[in-house]
């Protein structure tokens, strides 16, 4: 087997077509590479800029009221994780940047695709596009003619004389053109480790080791896909040229028509609701709650009732708190609630149609290593949720907080303002991105397609291999 | 009696044609068995059941008393086989090609000893660090006849081996086969040429139509006699 994959390997280099192909591969690879790489550092900057800009102007706000505080708001941005520069995932749609304010969640804005032209639709030159969809098509040309080529010349009745057996020709070929394509992928993958572990400006740790070799693994595991279905084609189709066809045919219906389909198809099932109609339907919900800024909304008579008979006074300047920053208060829980509420439903639909994209997965390898890619360089939407959530939580308790304050301002708060210097007081948003733990159990299920595929290819393929006809 | 080589019955039958009818054959160590006959006529089909590249219809081929079918790859330690266009891998020179049958084979020779058999066999001096893509047909059937020896096969089996050579290395050929006959390698060799089968076997068998229609011993017929009877059943 080991002279085979010699053979393989040998003949591959020394192949002119797959050099000038590898060749090219390669230059798109270290491109895209360095491209995401600027592209990273580019938009981490502006971020962090912004970040500190309104973390600077929410605390050096003038003495104010602390609703007005809550009013002002300030801004969450989405810092990026390390190995986007290898797979921005999702990321290029989903926005960068949320506006935290009383009363109301934001959705995340202003995405690189609201701010660009149509042709990133098309999605972007990233290494893990290369990955995906250019790498499997240099192994398809690297492959399609594994046996075909021999059956064709002769050679492999020659080299089946020698007492191998075909399955050992099939593994010494797959383990041959593994690694010709290894030659090809592990400059780039070396150079990107090389970025994120060699600059500063990355926050390195086990945490991105841990994420970049399960990253490479996995891709190891999509390209071993490729290489044995292109052997197995190759031993059963009756040429090189049908060989070529099928396995081109393979490559589209995989890589572009299923997950176009699939797309589609849960957009259909699991139809989102826009975004006028989750406003409107957030604002009529909204309703039933406590209006804080309503004098003459009845719960809040009914509230400030339950205050005075609580302290045991008979008006409201008698009591000790604020009942405006109570009713705030009661507000804010009631109003999150509805939004967490709305959007979890809005997020769950998302979600089902993602699940339906990763179940096809167990049919379609392509469909498996995109979630798995995304989840890996926490590009993908549970990451992006994680990160919307956790905005979410700052927002709330940034607002309650505030409430609070002016809770504790008494009777006419309405008329005074808190000193500059509480507001430095508060906590500024600071981001953690979930760890690679917390991200495994989201990857669960193209982590097992990616696998059942490996050993079901490479089992069935095989016994398919040993069946073939030789000449 | 222990043959090396042995067709019982053997049969091999396609959709729509009769390839082999009831071949029964032995071959005995040292001996050199020459097929001839036409194109179609069964020499390929036969050696390539005695390879085990095709499973017969009925019957049973066996190679030092195992049978092929049951032992696809054990038999094969005991052959070795040179098809009538020896092909090899373009994009490696003729010593490496030798180097990846030879190790295939299980024999890591070193690369003093690859150089011996591709000089016994014929190929210039110059040509073993060329890539076999730029090798003549001859050329690549000398590295294939070096791939055979350096096997050291009981069983040599040959399907037109010396179709390209040019006549020096054809007679060289037939010394070679002549010597590892010698040796004890029995050889079975499908061939068209009649004087060639005349010079270095010891039977020589006729096939027509899949059927073995007649073998005689070598040493009973001179060339022009072994030459009238094979045209005396091609035209019948």
């Amino acid at each position: 087997m080991h002279s085979i994959a010699q053979k393989e390997f040998v003949s591959t280099l020394r192949d002119k077509r797959f050099l000038v192909l590898s060749v090219l591969v390669l230059a798109l690879l270290l491109a895209a590479t360095l491209v995401g790489r600027a592209s990273y550092q580019t938009l981490q900057q502006e971020r962090q800029l912004a970040q500190q800009t309104v973390n600077d102007q929410f605390r050096h706000q003038p003495a104010r009221h602390p609703h007005r505080v809550a009013h002002y708001g300030s801004f969450a941005f989405r810092p990026r994780s390390g190995l986007s520069l290898l797979d921005s995932g999702v990321d290029s749609f989903t926005g960068t940047s949320v506006f935290l304010e009383a009363h109301q969640q934001n959705s995340v804005n202003f995405s690189q695709a609201q701010q660009s032209g149509s042709l990133i639709r098309f999605g972007e030159m990233t290494v893990a596009f290369v990955l995906q969809m250019l790498v499997p098509l240099l192994i398809i040309f690297l492959c399609f003619g594994a046996f075909t080529q021999e059956r064709e010349t002769g050679t492999l009745k020659l080299l089946l004389s020698q007492g191998v057996s075909l399955r050992q020709v099939a593994w010494g070929k797959i383990w041959g053109y593994s690694r010709a394509v290894a030659l090809v992928v592990a400059p780039a993958l070396a150079l990107a480790a090389a970025l994120l572990f060699g600059t500063e400006e990355f926050t390195s740790g086990a945490d991105l080791v841990g994420r970049l070799v399960l990253f490479v693994l996995s891709y190891a595991v999509y390209f071993f896909l490729f290489i044995v279905g292109a052997v197995v084609v190759s031993a059963v189709q009756a040429s090189s040229r049908a060989a070529l066809v099928t396995l081109l045919g393979l490559w589209i219906l995989g890589c572009i028509i299923l997950p176009k389909a699939t797309a589609n198809l849960g957009a259909t099932l699991y139809p989102a609701v826009t975004k006028a109609q989750m406003d409107a339907d957030v604002h009529e919900e909204a309703q039933h709650g406590i209006n804080g800024h309503d004098p003459q909304d009845q719960r809040s008579a009914a509230l400030k009732a339950g205050l005075l008979k609580k302290y045991g006074v008979d008006s409201e300047e008698k009591l000790p708190v604020s009942v405006g920053g109570i009713v705030m208060s009661e507000s804010e829980a009631y109003s999150a609630k509805v939004y967490q509420q709305h959007f979890a439903d809005l997020n769950a639909t998302y979600e089902r149609q993602n699940r339906l994209s990763d179940w096809v997965g167990l049919l379609n390898p392509y469909q498996a290593i995109r979630p798995l890619s995304m989840g890996l360089a926490g590009s993908d939407f549970a990451h992006y949720v994680h990160f919307q959530q956790a905005a979410e939580a700052y927002r709330y308790a940034l607002v309650q907080r505030l409430n609070a304050l002016q809770t504790s301002m008494g009777y006419g708060d309405k008329e005074r303002k808190l000193d500059a210097h509480t507001w430095q007081q508060l906590p500024l948003f600071a981001y953690q991105a979930p760890p690679l733990g917390w991200a495994l159990p989201h990857l669960l299920l193209p982590v097992v397609a990616l696998l059942l595929w490996a050993v079901g290819l490479s089992w069935l393929g095989l016994r398919l291999i040993s069946n073939s006809r030789l000449a | 009696m222990n043959y090396i080589l042995e067709a019982r019955d053997l049969r091999k039958e396609y959709p729509n044609k009769l390839a082999l009818q009831g071949l029964n054959l032995q071959i005995e160590p040292g001996e050199v068995f020459c097929l001839l006959g036409q194109n179609g006529a069964g020499k390929s089909t036969t050696i390539n059941l005695f390879l085990g590249f095709i499973a017969p219809t009925s019957g049973a081929a066996f190679v030092n008393g195992m049978e092929v079918a049951a032992n696809p790859l054990k038999i094969k330690e005991h052959l070795a086989y040179i098809p009538e266009n020896v092909m090899l891998y373009p994009h490696l020179t003729g010593l490496e090609n030798l180097a990846l049958f030879s190790s295939l084979a299980g024999f890591k020779y070193k690369e003093a000893e690859l150089l011996d058999y591709l000089h016994h066999a014929g190929l210039p001096a110059e040509a073993v660090r060329r890539r076999v893509g730029t090798y003549s047909k001859g050329m690549r059937q000398k590295v294939g006849i070096a791939i055979a020896v350096a096997k050291h096969a009981k069983v040599l089996l040959l399907d037109e081996p010396t179709s390209g050579l040019d006549p020096k290395a054809s007679n060289e050929f037939s010394q070679l086969l002549t010597q590892l006959s010698a040796e004890g390698t029995a050889v079975l060799m499908a061939t068209h040429d009649i004087f060639r089968a005349k010079e270095v076997g010891t039977r020589v068998g006729i096939m027509r139509e899949g059927e073995l229609v007649d073998v005689r011993p070598t040493a009973a017929l001179n060339a022009q006699e072994l030459e009238q009877l094979y045209l005396t059943y091609m035209h019948n």
